[in-house]
């Protein structure tokens, strides 16, 4: 920081601050940060943080010379679309690499957002300067003086739906005003020191969570296990003291669709866990018909919410068994109803429950809308690791679990089906190649050979 | 005999492959009754759940397929017989190709065929066996029955017409008057390939009045144009 001020004082530097627009980042997300500075400036030396290291506050305030923010962005995107790959020529950022190649850098990969939520505080108390805010247009008209030292803050142009632009687009923009601010910096012959960096990732990679086996990253055991979470006991619905309904799930989301967006909620924290005790009224059973309603309260802006699984056990005669279905699932917010057909897919025989990974009406959907008129079309339901026996139940325990995943599926019984018809054509066609033989019953070595005439 | 018949590599290979296949589903049957996942064997979940195009893509390659084997087996055994015969009696050379035009005919009816339910193959929308409703489902399993019909057909057509035809030429190279008398009985073989073709398209006839148009298009073509 000494030596910042030094710097500053000697040789009065002009500083550039471009910031984005929009939200607060959650804490524990990181965003890369670089910072180049013009010629005829060197930042100071500062050691490179080791890799996977993040930079929090201080360090930052400590690291930082002036900052350059933008739209959000991630060490994936230089990565992607910096043309890493050999493709230079595809690369959005050949204003970025131009001015890093031409001067000293210091690049910082991983850098605590909320670090750099306050790089402009950080600079102003550093530079003891206002920030002004600018684009590229304004800062043409400026007269930007060489003694004294000005902190100036560049918004980057961020369009609000990630899918109006693309992320490319947006890259391939922003590095274009970049590229414009350090021409227009180089002609009026300032030296500057800029930093490039972001409020939140364009994309977040999710942590790993330590009690679920990640196949997507490999880590010793040993941290894995630093907290097993224990699973939550099921749910019981009892009726007259004895345990009628059972109900597990990892995850419970209900979404709907309103004014362009889907809103999503997990029930499942109000569901399960130690001490949670949701509310069941409504919910009964019998040999034939069980009926579990989950009570809510304050979901999605709605006062009432209920969630209701309807269940019938019937029995089939050409299997000569009982079987149990999931016949409808019902949600009804302040006195509305949507229902979804779910007698499809979800079936067992009675005495068993039902388990599937994911019964949704989204992907690969097991619930559909009960008519295509039914409120049920705005909304999804999505419940992961979902397993439900309303029938034959005994004690706290679920029965075998008919799992909703089948040995094979349609897919490959079909390419079975096709490839032993082939292979079947095959045989047959090679035992009849094999078993063909030249005549030789009227081969006679010691007669005279055939004399075929060469008229007819 | 039986130990020669098995000394037969093929039948080693035959047997084996039939015991193993055997074996494999009496276990996979064994297991299921003892874990009580007998429920699991769902002939209806695969006849629902399995694509109408598979069904239909099917019987338009059987009808093709077994109709090219039956004629190529007929042309195979009646062509030997011809260039056999002829090398002692030239003269039935160009007599005795009728039999193999009987041969052809039998490919013909099969591309035929195979064209017709082609066409009558469309997309549909649909992913459950609701949307997708019966009237697919009729149209996979009738267009894999009208190939079948026909492929089959075909087949032992072209087999009965080709062995009669090889019968045919070898009579003939030894009396020139056989020759029509055993004609006839060559175009009774060739009756019942036709037969086979008038059932598929009954079958896929349900499919739409499209499928009558096109083969009255393409007989009369054929037809005009022998």
């Amino acid at each position: 920081m000494a030596a910042l001020r030094t710097v500053s004082g000697n040789t009065g530097m002009i500083s550039l601050f471009l910031l984005c627009v929009i939200a607060a980042a959650k804490s524990d997300e990181q965003v890369p940060l670089v910072a180049w500075a013009s010629d005829g400036f060197a930042l100071s030396p500062v050691n490179a943080p080791s890799a996977g290291h993040t930079v929090s506050v201080e360090e930052l305030e400590s690291h930082l010379n002036t900052a350059l923010r933008t739209a959000p962005l991630s060490v994936d995107d230089f990565t992607l679309y910096g043309g890493v790959f050999g493709n230079k020529q595809d690369s959005v950022f050949q204003n970025l690499e131009a001015a890093l190649l031409s001067s000293s850098s210091l690049w910082l990969p991983s850098v605590s957002s909320s670090a750099t939520a306050l790089v402009s505080t950080l600079l102003q108390n550093q530079i003891d300067a206002a920030p002004l805010y600018m684009n590229p247009d304004t800062l043409a008209q400026l007269r930007l003086n060489a003694s004294v030292a000005a902190l100036l803050v560049f918004r980057l142009p961020y369009s609000g739906g990630a899918d109006m632009m693309s992320t490319k687009e947006v890259l391939s923009g922003n590095d274009e005003v970049i590229g414009q601010v350090l021409s227009i910096m180089k002609a009026q012959s300032v030296p500057y020191t800029a930093v490039f960096t972001a409020l939140w990732p364009s994309r977040v990679i999710e942590e790993a969570s330590p009690a679920v086996h990640s196949v997507w990253s490999r880590s010793l055991l040993q941290s894995r296990r630093e907290e097993p979470t224990a699973t939550n006991p099921p749910l019981e619905f009892k009726e007259k003291g004895s345990t009628c309904i059972l109900l597990w799930a990892e995850k419970l989301v209900v979404s709907q669709y309103r004014s362009g967006k889907w809103e999503r909620h997990d029930l499942a924290p109000k569901t399960f866990g130690e001490g949670v005790e949701p509310n069941l009224s409504g919910s009964s059973c019998n040999e034939t018909h069980s009926r579990l309603v989950l009570n809510y309260e304050d979901v999605l802006n709605y006062r009432s919410f209920k969630l209701i699984f309807v269940m019938n056990r019937r029995h089939y005669k050409v299997s000569a068994r009982h079987w149990f279905t999931m016949d409808l699932v019902h949600l009804e917010y302040d006195g509305k109803t949507a229902t979804f057909n779910g007698s499809r897919y979800i079936y067992a025989p009675a005495e068993y429950s039902y388990r599937c990974e994911s019964v949704s009406s989204s992907r690969y959907p097991q619930l559909s809308p009960h008519s295509d008129k039914d409120n049920a079309n705005d909304w999804q339901i999505s419940l992961h690791d979902f397993q439900i026996q309303g029938f034959n139940v005994a004690g706290k325990d679920f029965s075998y679990a008919s799992d909703c995943a089948s040995f094979f599926t349609p897919g490959i019984w079909m390419g079975l089906v096709t490839s032993l018809l082939m292979v079947l054509v095959l045989t047959y066609g090679l035992h009849m190649i094999m078993q063909l033989r030249t005549m030789d019953r009227f081969d006679d070595p010691k007669g005279p050979a055939i004399s075929v005439p060469q008229t007819e | 005999m039986l130990v020669e018949w098995m000394m037969n590599g093929h039948a080693i290979l035959y047997t084996g492959v039939t015991l193993a296949f055997w074996a494999t589903i009496l276990i996979v049957g064994i297991c299921y009754t003892i874990f009580d996942l007998g429920f699991r064997f769902d002939v209806a979940w695969f006849l629902t759940e399995t694509s109408p195009f598979m069904w239909a893509n099917l019987g338009i390659g059987l009808a093709i397929s077994l109709s090219v084997v039956g004629a190529a087996w007929g042309i195979y055994v009646t062509g030997s017989s011809i260039i056999g015969g002829g090398v002692k009696a030239p003269r039935i050379k160009t007599k005795n190709l009728v039999s193999i035009i009987f041969c052809e005919a039998v490919a013909i009816y099969g591309i035929i065929m195979a064209i017709v339910i082609s066409n009558l193959a469309e997309n549909f929308t649909g992913t459950t066996p609701e949307t997708i409703g019966e009237k697919n489902y009729q149209a996979g399993y009738s267009m894999f029955g009208a190939g079948l019909t026909v492929g089959f057909s075909n087949l032992f057509c072209g087999i009965c017409v080709g062995i009669v035809g090889s019968g045919a030429a070898l009579a003939d190279a030894q009396n020139a008057s056989l020759f029509v008398k055993i004609l006839i009985v060559e175009i009774f073989g060739s009756a019942i390939g036709l037969f086979g073709v008038i059932v598929a398209i009954l079958q896929a006839s349900r499919l739409g009045d499209i499928a009558k148009k096109n083969f009255n298009d393409i007989m009369f073509h054929i037809v005009r144009y022998r």
